[in-house]
């Protein structure tokens, strides 16, 4: 069973018919498994991955690409992933690295929402002045919102 | 602010998925953001107290903070 109804489907068809070049979503989970290892549960891992599937289902300039954590060692490093759920998501134009590590559901469905038109835009609702201020910044920012569901 | 400059990374991450990240944060309220070890603050702010903290966090010291 999904988890966007179809008022909320086409909505969000809507919404994505803004999106200007390919997203991609680049996701880490576990491999499904029948047995229960302490220390290596994710209990969203499941849920977040049919819900970016049907994410993407509402756009073709929406990617996804699912990777195993634990088999991909290679790609997860390449994308900055050290745990999971955990996803990456980046277009042409986009300069840094924006990465979720939460199930995108409540509040944070619509920041996602936000940030994939942003992303497929290379560019933000930011004003001028603080594009220009982030310009300037060359230290590497490692900026971690912490969020709870909503 | 990812989008705009090459050398930012932004993570959302939910707390109760990872409890060592919490712990180790002291969450206490949400949201809360963290940058570079050396500044945070909790709940949302104005886009342009975003960037101060951004500024001060890139400044060489790097000074630390909580609000």
């Amino acid at each position: 069973m999904g988890f966007l109804s179809a008022d909320n489907q086409n909505e969000i068809k809507h919404l994505f018919e803004g999106l200007a070049g390919e997203v991609q979503l680049i996701y880490f989970t576990q491999k499904e498994s029948p047995l229960f290892i302490p220390g290596h549960e994710c209990e969203t891992c499941k849920d977040t991955r049919t819900l970016l599937e049907e994410i993407a289902g509402l756009s073709d300039k929406i990617k996804l690409e699912v990777h195993d954590f634990v088999a991909e060692t290679e790609a997860a490093r390449e994308h900055g992933i050290d745990r999971i759920l955990g996803f990456v998501m980046t277009a042409e134009g986009v300069k840094g690295k924006v990465r979720y590590f939460v199930m995108p559901c409540g509040y944070e469905f619509a920041v996602l929402v936000g940030s994939l038109l942003d992303v497929s835009l290379g560019k933000t609702d930011l004003s001028e002045s603080s594009v220009e201020t982030l310009r300037t910044l060359d230290k590497d920012l490692h900026i971690q919102v912490f969020v709870t569901p909503t | 602010m990812a989008i705009e400059n090459e050398h930012v990374t932004a993570d959302v991450i939910e707390v109760n998925e990872f409890p060592h990240l919490a712990q180790r944060y002291a969450i206490r309220g949400v949201p809360k953001t963290v940058i570079n070890e050396s500044v945070e603050f909790v709940g949302s702010v104005p886009e342009r107290d975003f960037l101060a903290h951004i500024q001060r966090a890139a400044s060489p010291s790097g000074s630390s903070s909580e609000l």
